[in-house]
């Protein structure tokens, strides 16, 4: 099922929230934009990850919180955490 | 001088001055009655092969014509009067393209005047001037005509014939009507189209896809054993079903050969190829290097047990280097077949900045880069002075998508299946062309690009009527 704007934002506020190991409701929205980025893997491919060359329409969406902020991409079918501690995940 | 002297005189001069005036007024009128002239056509099923137009063709020498496609709903009688009003000729309907018109100006005036001339007129969707090109038959004598399918959505497709269209650049296309002069393709040459599987269900695709012979015997995996291959392989599910849930492998599938001539959506580079379809990216696009060796090691256990595949169209790729996915690469080819591959999204130098497969060094590999509609490098597109070898249509290109669509997609993933599809052309006419001769054809097939110079190989975009010229 596609996935929607703010289902992928809640997405992306749960596993941030989890992977900090605090509540959700610490993490706060720093903005979400519309974006178009370079491949099929959102520009944020994991190691050994190959995608489709095509421009993908999706979503940044930037998160904070313990006072750093970190980025997530999302499209209708996936969202990744960009280089979290220096890498990519899909989620 | 008496007076009634005087009234004869400027009797005589009321007399000299009407005949002038109706002179001058026949005169006039002469020199606009030029008949217009309907070069009756033939009613065609088929395209006219190149041997036809060669034959066909009598251009007058030195006269300037262009191509005019007027809009649905302009009649005849409407356009022979429009051709009429600015002294021009209707030489020629071409016959398989509705609405087109060959244009013959009488006036001698150059190509481009008669182009910007005719671009204003509400009337006109597009028009263009009818090129000659650099080839031999024109240089005997026999130059080639455009080949133009009736496609509906055909006008939407600049990489194959830009006339200008929404803001493009008249002729930064691949000659792709030019080339069908020559060969619209074969459906002898199997092009495999490695990617998110393909929707072989499409209906402007469906006769172009690939199906296993039924005297030829099952794939066998060396792990799952037999795999019912009927449609081509899925190496993410190790079955036999690589029907695509992304749209990106159909809308690669359908620039390399969506059926051409058939009255549905577009035409492909090749209107009749073999489309075998390769599923190992999901529904996101993504996929793993394991499963792409596996789909290139059934392309190579295919060709081996007599299917003719020749190319393998790779719209994708990655940062990470394999040696495993480097080795099955070279193994495809020393099995002759070429391997084209997407440069890259990332607007960076791959040859400081690699990215895989397309960058290998294996003399199979073709790496592209993507052109916009006015021939300027796309601005996403990787490049590479030593490692991107050509460039390619691959902004707002038109193709399949699932479920009977069509969408305009971006990207060198979109410009790689350019490049594959000028190579099955070159096989259509030349089956055995080894595939070192055939990326030197490729490769020295192009329009030379101020732009890309310094950013590709060749320096160039690819032109299949040239490619096909040799």
């Amino acid at each position: 099922m596609a996935i929607s704007r703010d289902g992928a934002v809640e997405n992306a506020r749960k596993d941030l929230a989890n992977r900090l190991n605090i509540d959700p409701g610490d993490v706060k929205e720093r903005s979400v934009e519309d974006s178009d980025f370079p491949d099929l893997s959102l520009g944020a491919a994991e190691d050994g990850e190959m995608s489709g060359q095509m421009i993908t329409p999706g979503w940044r969406i930037r998160l904070e919180a313990q006072g750093k902020t970190f980025e997530y991409r999302a499209d209708k079918n996936q969202v990744r955490l960009y280089k979290f501690k220096g890498k990519n995940y899909r989620i | 001088m008496n007076r009634n002297n005087i009234f004869i005189h400027l009797a005589l001069a009321l007399v000299l001055i009407l005949v002038a005036a109706f002179a001058g007024q026949l005169n006039r009128m002469r020199k606009q009655w030029k008949p217009v002239q309907i070069v009756p056509t033939e009613d065609k099923k088929r395209p006219r092969t190149a041997e036809e137009m060669a034959l066909s063709e009598a251009r007058p020498s030195g006269r300037p014509e262009v191509l005019v496609k007027f809009k649905t709903g302009v009649s005849r009688s409407a356009i022979e009067a429009l051709t009429l009003r600015l002294n021009d000729r209707i030489e020629d309907r071409i016959e398989h393209s509705a609405g087109w018109e060959s244009v013959d100006d009488l006036d001698n005036a150059d190509a481009e005047a008669i182009v910007a001339e005719y671009s204003k007129l509400p009337e006109v969707e597009y028009v263009e001037p009818n090129f000659e090109i650099e080839l031999s038959e024109v240089e005997e004598g026999n130059p080639l005509l455009p080949v133009l399918p009736h496609d509906p959505q055909f006008n939407e497709q600049w990489a194959l014939a830009n006339s200008g269209q929404r803001g493009g650049t008249q002729g930064a296309d691949i000659s792709a009507t030019l080339a069908w002069a020559t060969t619209t393709g074969d459906d002898d040459i199997v092009v495999a189209v490695l990617d998110s599987g393909v929707d072989y269900t499409h209906e402007d695709l469906i006769t172009n896809m690939w199906m296993r012979p039924a005297n030829m015997a099952p794939y066998q995996d060396a792990e799952l054993g037999p795999v019912d291959d009927v449609h081509g392989f899925n190496a993410i599910d190790n079955d036999s079903d690589p029907m695509d849930e992304n749209g990106h492998g159909t809308h690669c599938a359908g620039i390399i050969g969506a059926e051409g001539e058939n009255n549905l959506g577009i035409a492909g580079v090749n209107w009749k190829v073999k489309i075998m379809p390769l599923k190992f990216m999901g529904a996101g696009g993504f996929g793993t290097t394991k499963d792409a060796i596996e789909a290139i090691n059934y392309v190579i256990d295919r060709k081996k047990a007599g299917v003719n595949v020749r190319v393998i169209s790779a719209s994708w790729g990655g940062t990470m280097r394999s040696r495993a996915l480097e080795d099955v690469i070279r193994k495809a080819y020393e099995n002759d077949i070429l391997f084209v591959a997407a440069a890259g999204n990332a607007s960076v130098n791959n040859d400081r900045r690699p990215h895989y497969p397309s960058s290998y060094n294996v003399p199979n590999v073709i790496s592209v880069a993507a052109l916009d509609r006015n021939d300027q490098l796309a601005k996403f597109s990787n490049y590479g002075a030593k490692s991107v070898a050509i460039a390619a249509p691959g902004v707002d290109i038109l193709s399949t998508w699932l479920g009977n669509a069509y969408e305009e997609k971006s990207g060198t993933s979109m410009a790689t299946p350019v490049v594959s599809g000028v190579a099955a052309l070159i096989l259509a006419e030349n089956p055995r062309m080894p595939v070192d001769e055939l990326r030197s054809r490729i490769l020295g097939a192009v329009d030379p690009l101020a732009v890309l110079k310094g950013k590709t190989v060749t320096g160039g975009r690819i032109n299949a009527a040239k490619a096909l010229a040799d």
